[in-house]
């Protein structure tokens, strides 16, 4: 009906014509026979795609501490953090701010921080959950480990402790501990990182008064 | 029913802002439609209506509003991305390509010719993806909701085929300045995409059956929201809905872009403009856009690097472009999307503007249309004019 004013086409092109139609949408009814789309989950799941931009994994060794991630992030999710018997700032992720857009992994230089496909970023609703989602992603091999054994996407880390002395104990899904002190935070090395020079600096104050 | 005495301030206050219906006289009352209503999605209209009939119409914006354009120019040029696309969530890779080829024009990058398949591909799914998410606005705003189910399980398809491509499902975050971030993950990807388009075209039949021909349509979308020519083109009506008036303005053959040029395809016309007109053009695109999309499997992916190879590429966050101005514009389901930057010559861009088409649609052009529209056929107008909320907050 209306197709008539549309410009008479130059290639060839399926067209279809719109006619009002009392019929038609009865035809719609063909539908109840056929198996649903949905699918029922728990039961039933669908995988991620391979290299879906989930949560964040880190090799230590690799790290510079160059911050080139946390200057690229657009939520501004990632803190240098230093770490006691490390010699360089380790990046710390807060998925709470995170968009999950990896800019991180690309530019990062040595390719030290890299993703994995776990997606779920749910928690019970305790309050010590609260904290759970700001971490320093841990090495790839154990969280690749961690998929293996369980293969539901969840986040690596059941619980994160926090003892004294700012002392944090990561509780990983199959019992492993992660133990690490956090000395300071930012791009300079705080006062407590290096003891042995800060015995150098005041030495050298002195000598020059 | 009872008067109600009102404060004089209040009064006052009400007719300054010209917000709420004040006096009550005879059947007029003010009514307060969305943001909770399905079809506004994120923004709210202040109806003044007499009986069933709309008065007058005040849209009232404001509920998404993040404030890009400032927010862009406090961050450096590939961060954007992640920002910008927020602009228009149903089609995210318009924002992203707008950018990229204005940064693109700025630094002076040929993009090579792979990058520019995987872009026009991109766009095209972007448009099919938001057609089926159009669909089933549409569909549910007039009652049938079938077919909006339909056309959410049939965007899933896309769903899929983006997050083996990109990594995400709804933000992309894919296409950087330079080319895009990831290769084609292979020919089962390719093979998967020429099944999803068979797939949509067979399934465009249900579509016609169910909705398009169905006389419910008909009934409720002839002669509503009526537009004609010298309107808009005063209101800076683009995309489709200009198209449902009878003028003939696509970006694509208009100024063309990517590989758009090399792809045949036709554009749309009709002369009613009202909403059935609108509604139809939408449903003759997808036909088109199918068909782009055959042509471009057709032909294959170019040979080549998917990016731009510069060393600056390696030093993202302190990567600076030299100073100027561009401007970049593609055709998206919206209309006509464009991006404006300008360069002072540091890592941060000096300004990022946004010329969004929902800016007029949902506001000016959605504001004269409602007056003496019945209050059932506010979603339809609504829907046909297919605005994007973040897009008028921006």
């Amino acid at each position: 009906m209306l197709m008539e004013e549309v410009k008479t086409p130059k290639v060839k092109v399926v067209t279809v014509k719109i006619t009002k139609s009392f019929v038609k949408p009865w035809l719609g009814i063909k539908y109840l026979f056929k198996k649903p789309v949905t699918i029922k989950i728990p039961y039933e799941k669908i995988e991620p795609a391979p290299k879906y931009r989930g949560f964040h994994t880190l090799d230590w060794k690799k790290c510079i501490g160059c911050n080139f991630c946390g200057q690229i992030c657009p939520a501004r999710a990632i803190e240098m953090t230093w770490i006691e018997g490390e010699k360089r700032p380790h990046p710390k992720v807060d998925y709470g701010r995170c968009t999950f857009c990896q800019f991180c992994v690309d530019v990062c230089p040595t390719g030290a921080l890299d993703h994995v496909e776990n997606y779920y970023l749910t928690t019970a609703g305790f309050e010590e959950d609260l904290e759970l989602y700001d971490w320093i992603p841990i090495e790839p091999k154990k969280v690749q480990e961690l998929n293996e054994k369980f293969g539901d996407y969840r986040f690596p880390v059941e619980r994160i402790e926090k003892l004294e002395g700012n002392t944090y104990r990561y509780h990983l899904r199959d019992g492993d501990i992660v133990e690490f002190k956090i000395l300071g935070y930012g791009l300079k090395p705080p006062a407590a990182a290096k003891p042995a020079s800060k015995k150098v600096e005041p030495k050298t104050k002195e000598k020059k008064e | 029913m009872e008067k109600v005495e009102v404060p004089r301030e209040l009064k006052e206050e009400a007719k300054a802002h010209d917000m709420y219906l004040y006096p009550i006289e005879k059947d007029t009352y003010e009514l307060f439609f969305g943001p909770q209503h399905m079809a506004t999605e994120n923004f709210s209209i202040i109806l003044k209506m007499d009986g069933s009939r709309v008065e007058k119409a005040i849209v009232n914006p404001g509920f998404l509003h993040r404030g890009f354009e400032k927010l862009a120019e406090q961050r450096p040029y590939f961060t954007n991305i992640a920002l910008l696309l927020r602009i228009c969530v149903p089609e995210s890779d318009v924002p992203e390509n707008i950018y990229s080829m204005a940064v693109d024009e700025l630094v002076g990058w040929e993009v090579p010719e792979r990058a520019q398949w995987i872009r026009t591909v991109v766009l095209e799914m972007a448009r099919l993806s938001a057609w089926m998410f159009w669909i089933f606005g549409f569909g549910n705003e007039l009652g049938l909701y079938t077919a909006g189910q339909w056309a959410v399980a049939y965007r899933e398809r896309f769903m899929r085929l983006f997050e083996e491509l990109t990594g995400g499902r709804v933000y992309h975050i894919y296409t950087i300045p330079g080319g895009v971030r990831r290769d084609i993950p292979g020919d089962k990807w390719l093979r998967q995409l020429r099944d999803t388009v068979e797939y949509i075209k067979a399934k465009m039949k249900d579509f016609d059956e169910i909705l398009f021909d169905n006389y419910i349509v008909f009934e409720r979308t002839e002669g509503v929201g009526v537009m004609d020519k010298k309107f808009a083109l005063d209101h800076a009506v683009t995309g489709p809905n200009l198209r449902a008036v009878g003028i003939d303005y696509d970006v694509r053959k208009d100024d063309p872009y990517l590989f758009y040029p090399e792809v045949e395809f036709e554009v749309p016309i009709l002369k009613e403009g009202d909403s059935l007109a609108r509604a139809l053009v939408r449903r003759y695109e997808i036909e088109q856009d199918l068909y782009i999309l055959e042509q471009l499997l057709e032909r294959g992916p170019p040979s080549g690097p998917y990016k731009v190879q510069d060393a600056r590429l390696k030093a993202l966050p302190r990567f600076k472009v030299p100073k100027g101005d561009a401007y970049a514009h593609v055709e998206s389901t919206k209309g006509d999307f464009g991006a404006y930057v300008v360069s002072d010559g540091s890592h941060k861009p000096y300004r990022v503007h946004i010329r969004g088409p929902s800016q007029s649609h949902g506001v000016t052009v959605l504001e004269n249309l409602l007056v003496g529209a019945r209050l059932a056929d506010v979603p339809v107008i609504l829907k046909t004019l297919d605005n994007c909320p973040p897009d008028i907050d921006r």
